[in-house]
């Protein structure tokens, strides 16, 4: 007699959740293509003589249109992470699917190896969170740097301003990089498909 | 099921795909972004209206902190020929007295002086100092119509420019005939400029020549703006 081996559940994600995703890939995307518009016209590193982008990742032929890819997708992107926070907090979901002190006793106990790969896989994208708000601060100090000046003052002088606003982006494709590998760990392509299908 | 037809699941699919298609091609070619812009600019321009706060006044630096070699010279055209001794600037539209100023002048009414961040639209920013004539003591002197609600400024070397009134009467938007402490250099916009650090590079023209009160703007905003760079700019 064989015992039929039980697959595991097929992972499901809500609606909503799949909106959330969809809609911050898509703005994530359009905000760092035009921000490499708006990089090239001086480079935060080297100046004018600095390297620049490629023209094929950059959005908006020139600097008016990247400026004005960019200053329309900041509303998309920042509504969307706002809606997004309002959501998790109402639903407890903050406490449920974020990182948390649980996770931290099992990274550091001998937890089974599964468990440990959640436990990881939570820390990356709760650390996220604080990159996606920070480059949000960070776009509007540089944005309006005179009438938002007490958010401005936070990052120092305008170099500093420019290169931490521009460091999430190095940091969001590592991210995004690390977190579909972490998925497919988890849970293979029927994980990555849960979210989008 | 019926092979022929598409699950739900493949048509998401696709769909995504496709999407990400049209994002990937939108990069390099044509690629919406004046549409962008158009749709966009009027609720960023009444956030950044409500934003401004025309009588406070933004960061000045100390003298020692300023950046003369971060100051990039940028104008679209070459320096104009002004013979400072016989320039006159016109201040002339919705005004009582319209009048015409000599350097002299404007030197005789009280000296402004601040040390600012410049900003331009191109990233780079410089701390720089700035002296002349403080923009709404010489609109209160030409005795403005309680209807004009613009101010457009031609400059000698063809640049033409608007700003909105607020903007305009803030107690650090000068016209200016010195920087970092010497009079304006030719190359800088003598010999008078705009200066403010409430507004980006592109909107402080240089070689200002005439001050035109306006009560409705022309089509013709401003030489970048015309090209697709924001009107209202404020920083």
């Amino acid at each position: 007699m064989t015992i039929q081996k039980m697959s595991p559940p097929i992972p499901r994600q809500q609606l909503v959740i799949k909106l959330f995703h969809g809609i911050i890939i898509v703005s994530l995307i359009l905000m760092i293509s035009s921000g490499l518009q708006i990089y090239n016209a001086t480079p935060v590193f080297g100046g004018r003589n600095g390297w620049h982008f490629p023209g094929f990742l950059t959005l908006g032929k020139w600097l008016a249109g990247g400026r004005d890819w960019h200053f329309a997708m900041m509303w998309v992107y920042s509504l969307n992470l706002l809606i997004y926070g309002i959501y998790i907090l109402l639903t407890n979901r903050w406490k449920k699917r974020f990182f948390s002190g649980r996770d931290l006793q099992n990274l550091k106990a001998a937890a089974k190896p599964k468990i440990k790969s959640y436990a990881w896989h939570r820390l990356v994208y709760t650390g996220i969170i604080p990159i996606l708000i920070l480059s949000i601060a960070s776009g509007l100090a540089m944005y309006k740097p005179v009438q938002l000046a007490w958010l401005a003052n936070l990052f120092g002088n305008w170099q500093t301003l420019r290169t931490i606003h521009f460091i999430a982006v190095p940091v969001l494709l590592l991210f995004m990089v690390t977190h579909v590998l972490m998925n497919l760990k988890i849970g293979g392509m029927r994980m990555i498909r849960s979210m989008f299908a | 099921m019926n092979p022929n037809l598409m699950s739900r699941r493949q048509l998401l699919q696709l769909s995504g795909l496709s999407g990400i298609g049209l994002l990937l091609n939108g990069c390099g070619s044509a690629d919406f972004a004046e549409g962008v812009g158009n749709a966009i600019d009027p609720l960023n321009q009444r956030v950044e209206e409500l934003l401004l706060r025309p009588q406070s006044l933004a960061l000045e630096y100390p003298i020692s902190s300023i950046q003369p070699q971060e100051l990039r010279i940028n104008s679209f055209n070459a320096a104009p020929q002004i013979d400072p001794a016989t320039f006159k600037l016109v201040i002339d539209g919705a005004v009582d007295q319209p009048m015409q100023l000599s350097m002299n002048d404007l030197q005789k009414m009280p000296l402004q002086s601040m040390v600012i961040r410049h900003v331009c639209v191109e990233g780079w920013a410089a701390i720089v100092q700035w002296g002349g004539v403080r923009l709404r003591d010489l609109i209160a002197l030409a005795k403005p119509q309680a209807s004009a609600r613009y101010v457009y400024f031609t400059s000698g070397d063809g640049y033409y420019d608007s700003w909105d009134m607020p903007s305009a009467l803030h107690p650090q938007t000068l016209l200016a005939y010195q920087m970092n402490g010497q009079p304006l250099p030719k190359d800088n916009g003598a010999p008078l400029r705009l200066a403010a650090p409430i507004k980006l590079g592109y909107k402080q023209s240089k070689w200002v020549t005439k001050v035109t009160l306006m009560n409705q703007l022309p089509s013709k905003k401003g030489y970048w703006e015309d090209q697709g760079y924001e009107w209202f700019a404020g920083l």
